[in-house]
């Protein structure tokens, strides 16, 4: 599952995600960071479902940490999109790229809604939704 | 490669070939398959025609449009549609919309190469006019809706498409630049590159044996032609170019696309597919050209020059940016293009079909195109202000450990904003500015260090005024630390220096 981890300024400075991962020994994976002095905006992904997730989540509230669950998605529109490939390499988690026939392919588990591609696209294929 | 060759077939024969069902056309794909299995001068002797064809963003491109006189009829001195502004230096009801055109209520999101792409879909398009009004002409405005059915004539004149290669970008800077190679990511995160390689017309015929003016072509999903070099034509060094026309009204808005470049502008992505009669094995050879033999640089534009001044940082094949990743000194770094492979091989399978079906017979040119053409920089005759003109040398600069409210003090008698911040050896390493020192101050932190900006925004001496104004305004700053090659600070820049120097003058002296 994709997290996104909203820090106010009040827990910025706290290592609140390290805690977490010590005290579940889960593999958090960061996709995404902005952190600076005045906040922090973490994109993570945690590999647990269910009870356990809704757990972990409550974790991150605690801490005072505002979580928000990506679940997207991107939308590529197929009858606007030329597959000219625009938006493949500005993305930072490699989703895009070219299938066999050189047409655009999407990989959702990989993105991370930021938006790069929206913006890069020149006639406007994709949407986020 | 030797121009005069053995001829092994002519344009004349290949037309009766193909009108009696039987020439043999293969696509320039298809065509490089059979080359590198049997070889060219196989190739040479089975093969009539080769299609090609590419699909960028061919940003001189525009339409001529005649709309009929209204009655009463109006000479129009101005004239949108859908709110974007037509060239209207021509006869009464003449104009040429330019695909870069801006919206003038849309901005960036929509232009001249929408309202094409609109206009050959058939969509209904909103038409206003204004003029003075004359003796023969006394209508003075026209507000109305149009579709492309009601135009007497829609012609698509592009005085530059089709580059036979584009140089790639890549950008070193460390903040995201958004340009017309699309969205390039900082310190060299990504490649954006442009063309079709071994599909793209003019690779394909590299040294003009064939393709001249009078060629037909497939052109935006309908029939056009060559009518010339295109702008900037400059072949001896593998960027020729073409001018070409078409009629709009016989074209399919699935090769005519509009298109925004974010922060930059909009344009029209044109599809274009040529038609390589193999009239000797010289031709053929060219046609077989394969992606990793067609070479172009990667250029930084991060550095704001001309495009041909921007330095090259790599040197590539279009297989090399193809495949997704390039390397630049010693890193691996993702590429992608902004010009569409696919459509490209989809329009050399049309022109094919086109051909094999009886539909589309080649041409011999009326006349070649220049192999040579000087490529000439615009001169800046009166001298520009630069940064060396206006930047105040006398700079106050501190040290990381320096004490905020000693510096502080320092800047208040001197009546100064900006402080550089630099190292034993003299290196900016960061800046702080009378605000943030008041911030610091007020929140009791002790030294510069604690509070300097790191990420400093920068002048060079000898970049233009309108440059670094520009960068100023951007970032919403006041003043930039001018620095040289080593960082060493050797002057200070601010809006109010530039500003005193310009009141009432152009950016000229
Ligand atoms: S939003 Fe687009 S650019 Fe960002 S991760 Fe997803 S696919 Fe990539
Ligand atoms: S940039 Fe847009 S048109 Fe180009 S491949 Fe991506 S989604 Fe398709």
């Amino acid at each position: 599952m994709r997290v996104r981890l909203i820090y106010s300024p009040e827990v910025v400075e706290k290592p609140v995600l390290a805690e977490i991962i010590a005290k579940t020994g889960l593999l958090i994976n960061i996709l995404e960071a902005k952190v600076n002095a005045q906040k922090g905006e973490l994109v993570v992904s945690i590999p647990s479902t269910g009870k356990r997730l809704e757990e972990i989540l409550a974790m991150f509230r605690e801490a005072g940490v505002r979580v928000q669950k990506v679940t997207k998605v991107l939308q590529i529109d197929y009858d606007r999109c030329t597959s000219c490939g625009a938006c493949i390499s500005p993305c930072p988690t490699r989703a895009l790229r070219f299938g066999p026939d050189w047409t655009l392919e999407f990989d959702e588990e990989k993105c991370v809604a930021c938006r790069t591609c929206v913006n890069a696209c020149p006639v406007k294929a994709i949407t986020l939704l | 490669m030797k121009r005069s060759q053995r001829e092994i077939r002519s344009v004349e024969e290949i037309n009766e070939k193909i009108k009696r069902g039987d020439a043999v056309v293969l696509t320039a794909e298809e065509m490089i398959k059979l080359a590198d299995s049997s070889g060219i001068k196989v190739a040479a002797k089975e093969v009539d025609v080769v299609t090609t064809g590419t699909f960028g963003a061919m940003c001189s491109s525009g339409v001529f449009l005649n709309f009929g006189h209204s009655d009463p009829p109006i000479k129009m001195t101005k004239c949108w549609l859908n709110d974007v502004p037509l060239y209207k230096g021509l006869a009464a009801v003449d104009g040429y919309l330019g695909a870069t055109a801006l919206s003038e209520t849309q901005g960036f999101e929509y232009g001249g190469g929408h309202v094409i792409e609109d206009l050959v879909s058939g969509k209904e398009i909103e038409l206003r006019a204004e003029s003075y009004g004359t003796d023969c002409y006394p209508r003075r405005h026209i507000e109305t809706v149009i579709t492309i059915d009601d135009l007497n004539q829609a012609i698509l004149v592009n005085p530059r498409n089709c580059y036979q290669k584009y140089d790639a970008a890549t950008n070193s800077t460390d903040r995201v630049i958004y340009t017309y190679m699309g969205t390039l990511l900082p310190n060299y995160g990504n490649v954006s590159f442009s063309g079709a390689g071994q599909l793209n017309p003019l690779c394909k015929d590299w040294n003009y044996e064939t393709i001249g003016i009078g060629t037909r072509i497939f052109l935006g999903g309908g029939v056009g032609y060559i009518i010339g070099e295109g702008t900037q034509h400059s072949p001896q060094s593998g960027f020729g170019t073409l001018m070409v026309r078409g009629d709009l009204k016989k074209m399919n808005s699935r090769y005519l696309r509009g298109a925004s470049f974010y922060r930059y502008g909009v344009t029209l992505y044109v599809g274009v597919g040529i038609p390589i009669p193999i009239i000797n094995e010289n031709v053929a050879s060219t046609a077989a050209l394969r992606d990793d033999q067609i070479t172009v640089n990667i250029r930084d534009y991060g550095v704001p020059s001309r495009p041909d001044l921007r330095p090259i940082v790599s040197r590539v094949t279009y297989a090399d940016l193809r495949s997704g990743k390039v390397t630049i000194g010693d890193k691996e770094v993702p590429s992608s293009s902004l010009s569409s492979y696919k459509m490209a091989r989809e329009i050399s399978e049309v022109l094919k079909k086109w051909i094999l079906e009886g539909r589309f017979f080649l041409t011999k040119p009326v006349e070649p195109l220049p192999r040579r053409r000087e490529f000439k920089p615009l001169r800046i005759r009166r001298k520009e202000l630069r940064v060396r003109d206006v930047m105040r040398r006398e700079v106050i600069t501190a040290k990381p450990d320096d004490e905020v409210k000693e510096v502080a003090r320092k800047l208040v008698a001197k009546g100064i904003d900006h402080l550089p911040v630099i190292d034993r050896d003299g290196r900016l390493i960061g800046i702080v500015t009378s605000w943030d020192l008041a911030k610091a101050i007020a929140n009791d932190r002790n030294v510069l260090s604690e509070i300097m900006t790191r990420k400093v925004i920068t002048a060079r001496e000898d970049e233009s005024i309108d440059v670094v104004a520009r960068r100023m305004a951007q970032h919403n700053i006041s003043g930039l630390p001018v620095i040289d090659e080593a960082k060493q600070v050797s002057g200070i820049i601010t809006t109010d220096d530039i500003s005193r120097r310009l009141v009432g003058r152009r950016l000229t002296i």
